[in-house]
C-alpha cells in the first residue's frame, strides 16, 4: 500500500513521514456545494516544521481539521508513519489558538489529560507532565489555575499537554494568533528551543509570514479558495534564525506579494 | 472624623451592611404603619407577631414543637429537591448530549413545563399518596427549571475543548465524563438555585393540601382558619428566612463551585 503511496506522489519510501495525498474537501449544504480543498499534495519529513501559509478564508484550518481526524477529506486520504489516519487520536496532538484548555483542572492536570485518558498510574503522569511543564518553562505554574495563566502561559501549557503524549506530529493552528506582539516573538523564539530538545515534527498555520520565515524548514503557499498548494518554499538555514537576516528580505516581498494576488479584496 | 473610603473594602462592605439594616428597618416601620392605619385583626404589628414568634417556637402549634413542625417541612423539601436531582441530572446530560433524543423528548417537556407545580398537588397529593404527594409537588417545581439549565449547559460546551480531548486520545464515554460533565456543572448549579426557590414555594402550597402534613403549610391554613392572626404572620416570617437561607446556602456553593471550575 505504501509502494502505492510512494508511486503516485513520487517520492521514496520510509523517507516522507506524513503523507497528504490528494485531499480534498467539499461542503455540501442543501443544494449548494462549496469546494474548500480543491487539491493538495504534501509530504513532510520526520522533525520538520512544515508552516502553511495562504490567503485568509483559504482553507488552511481545513487541512489542519482533516489531518488531526476532525474532519473528513471527500477525497483522498493522510498517511503518517504508514498508517491510515482517520480518527483523532493522541499520534496527532493539536495546538489551539484560542488554547482550549480544560478551565475546572489545574496546568498540571491539564498536561496530564493525554496520560490519564490512557489509563497511565498518577505517579508516571505526575512525573511525565512535570518534565514538558519544565520544558515550557511553568515548572513555579503547575498547580495554577488556567484563569491565572497569561496569555502566552496558557499556550505554553497547550504546547505541553499536546507535547507530553509523545505524538508523531504536532498540528498548530495559528498557535500565536491571539498573543500581542512581543509575547509572540518570546514564544515563537521559546518553540524553536524546545524543538531543537524535541525533533518534533510540526505543522503549523499561520497567517505571518515573519512567523512563517522563523520557523519553517518549508512554507507551503496555498492559493485562495477552492485551495491548491501554490509552493512550497525551502528555508535551509538553521535555528534559531536572525529576524533581520538580509536573505529573507527578498523571500518575504515575494510571498507577501502573492499573498496580496490571492486576496479576494483585490479581485472585487 | 471618620472619612468614607471608596477604595476600602471594609468601607464599601459597612456602607453596604448600614444599607441593608436601613432597609430592614425601613420595612418593619412600614409594616407597623400600615398595620395601626389597617386597624384590623387580620393584620397584627410587628410586635405582635414578635410574641406569637416566641410564643411559637416555646409552645409549638396543635401539640406539635416548632423543630418538628419546621423540620417536617424541610424533610419533604429535601426530598423533592433530592429526586430531582437524580432525575433532572442524567437525563440533562443525555438530552443536551444527543441531538436526535432532544428533539424526540423536548415536546413531551414542553406540553409539561407550562403547567404550574402546584396544579399538580391536589392531582398529587389525593390521586397518589399524601405522604408522597407533596413531595412530588416540590419535585415537579424544581425539576423544570433544573433540567433546561443542564440541557443549557451541555449545549453550551466549547466544541474546542471536546476537539482537545479527543485529539488527547479521549473516547467517546471519556469525552462525556472529563469533558462534558465538568463544562456543565456551572449551568447545574444555576438550575438548582433556580430550582430551589421555586421548590419552596411549592412546598408550602402542597402542605396545604395534604391532611396529614404538620408543616408550616399546614400550620399556615389551620391558623388562618382559627383566625390567630399573629401566629400566621409569625410563621410567613419563618417561611422567609428559611427561603433566604436556601437561597444563601446555594449562592454560596456556586460561587465556591464556580470558582473551583475555573470561572471567575
Amino acid at each position: 500500500m505504501s509502494d502505492e503511496i510512494a508511486e503516485k506522489t513520487g517520492t521514496r519510501e520510509g523517507d516522507d513521514f506524513i503523507i497528504i495525498d490528494g485531499i480534498r474537501k467539499v461542503y455540501r449544504k442543501d443544494e449548494t456545494e462549496t469546494v474548500a480543498i480543491d487539491r493538495v499534495d504534501l509530504t513532510i519529513k520526520k522533525g520538520e516544521l512544515v508552516s502553511i501559509i495562504g490567503p485568509s478564508g483559504c482553507g488552511k484550518t481545513t487541512i489542519l481539521r482533516m489531518v488531526a481526524g476532525l474532519l473528513e477529506p471527500t477525497e483522498g486520504r493522510i498517511v503518517i508513519d504508514g498508517k491510515e489516519s482517520k480518527e483523532p487520536g493522541a499520534d496527532r496532538g493539536v495546538v489551539f489558538q484560542d488554547f482550549a484548555l480544560f478551565p475546572w483542572r489545574t496546568v498540571r492536570r491539564n498536561v496530564e489529560f493525554g496520560l490519564e485518558v490512557a489509563g497511565i498510574p498518577k505517579e508516571e503522569r505526575h512525573r511525565r507532565a512535570d518534565e514538558y511543564i519544565d520544558l515550557v518553562g511553568l515548572s513555579d505554574f503547575k498547580n495554577a489555575k488556567i484563569y491565572e495563566l497569561s496569555g502566552g502561559m496558557k499556550q505554553r501549557v497547550g504546547i505541553a499537554r499536546a507535547l507530553v503524549n509523545h505524538p508523531d506530529v504536532i498540528l498548530m493552528d495559528e498557535p500565536f494568533g491571539a498573543l500581542d506582539a512581543q509575547t509572540r516573538n518570546l514564544m515563537q523564539a521559546q518553540l524553536v528551543d524546545i524543538l531543537n530538545k524535541t525533533e518534533q515534527t510540526v505543522i503549523f498555520i499561520t497567517h505571518s509570514v515573519d512567523e512563517a520565515l522563523f520557523l519553517s524548514d518549508h512554507i507551503v503557499m496555498l492559493s485562495k479558495r477552492p485551495s491548491t498548494v501554490k509552493e512550497i518554499i525551502d528555508l535551509p538555514w538553521p535555528r534559531p534564525r536572525d529576524r533581520a537576516a538580509p536573505e529573507y528580505t527578498a523571500l518575504r516581498k515575494r510571498i507577501l506579494e502573492e499573498l496580496e494576488k490571492d486576496n479576494v479584496l483585490y479581485h472585487k | 472624623m471618620f472619612k468614607y473610603d471608596e477604595n476600602n473594602k471594609y468601607h464599601r462592605f459597612g456602607k453596604t451592611v448600614m444599607i441593608v439594616i436601613l432597609s430592614l428597618i425601613m420595612f418593619v416601620e412600614l409594616w407597623w404603619i400600615l398595620s395601626l392605619l389597617a386597624n384590623t385583626n387580620v393584620f397584627p404589628t410587628p410586635a405582635e407577631t414578635f410574641d406569637a414568634l416566641i410564643e411559637f417556637f416555646e409552645n409549638g402549634y396543635s401539640r406539635q414543637s416548632a423543630g418538628s413542625i419546621i423540620w417536617s417541612s424541610l424533610r419533604l423539601f429535601l426530598q423533592g429537591f433530592a429526586i430531582a436531582l437524580v432525575v433532572a441530572i442524567p437525563l440533562g446530560l443525555f438530552l443536551g448530549y444527543s441531538k436526535t433524543l432532544n428533539t424526540f423528548v423536548t415536546p413531551m417537556i414542553e406540553v409539561l413545563r407550562p403547567i404550574a407545580p402546584i396544579a399538580w398537588a391536589p392531582v398529587f397529593i389525593y390521586g397518589i399518596n399524601y405522604n408522597v404527594g407533596p413531595i412530588l409537588v416540590v419535585f415537579i417545581g424544581i425539576f423544570f427549571p433544573l433540567l433546561t439549565n443542564i440541557i443549557f449547559g451541555v449545549k453550551k460546551i466549547d466544541p474546542n475543548l471536546i476537539d482537545a480531548a479527543k485529539t488527547l486520545g479521549a473516547n467517546k464515554t471519556q469525552v462525556f465524563t472529563k469533558v462534558m460533565i465538568p463544562s456543565a456543572v456551572p449551568y447545574l448549579m444555576n438550575g438548582i438555585k433556580v430550582g430551589l426557590g421555586v421548590g419552596w414555594m411549592c412546598i408550602v402550597a402542597a402542605e396545604m393540601y395534604s391532611p396529614v402534613s404538620i408543616g408550616v403549610g399546614y400550620c399556615l391554613s389551620s391558623m388562618c382558619q382559627n383566625s390567630l392572626w399573629p401566629s400566621v404572620f409569625a410563621i410567613l416570617v419563618i417561611i422567609a428566612i428559611l427561603g433566604i437561607l436556601t437561597t444563601s446556602v446555594s449562592e454560596y456553593l456556586q460561587k465556591r463551585i464556580a470558582k473551583r471550575m475555573g470561572i471567575e
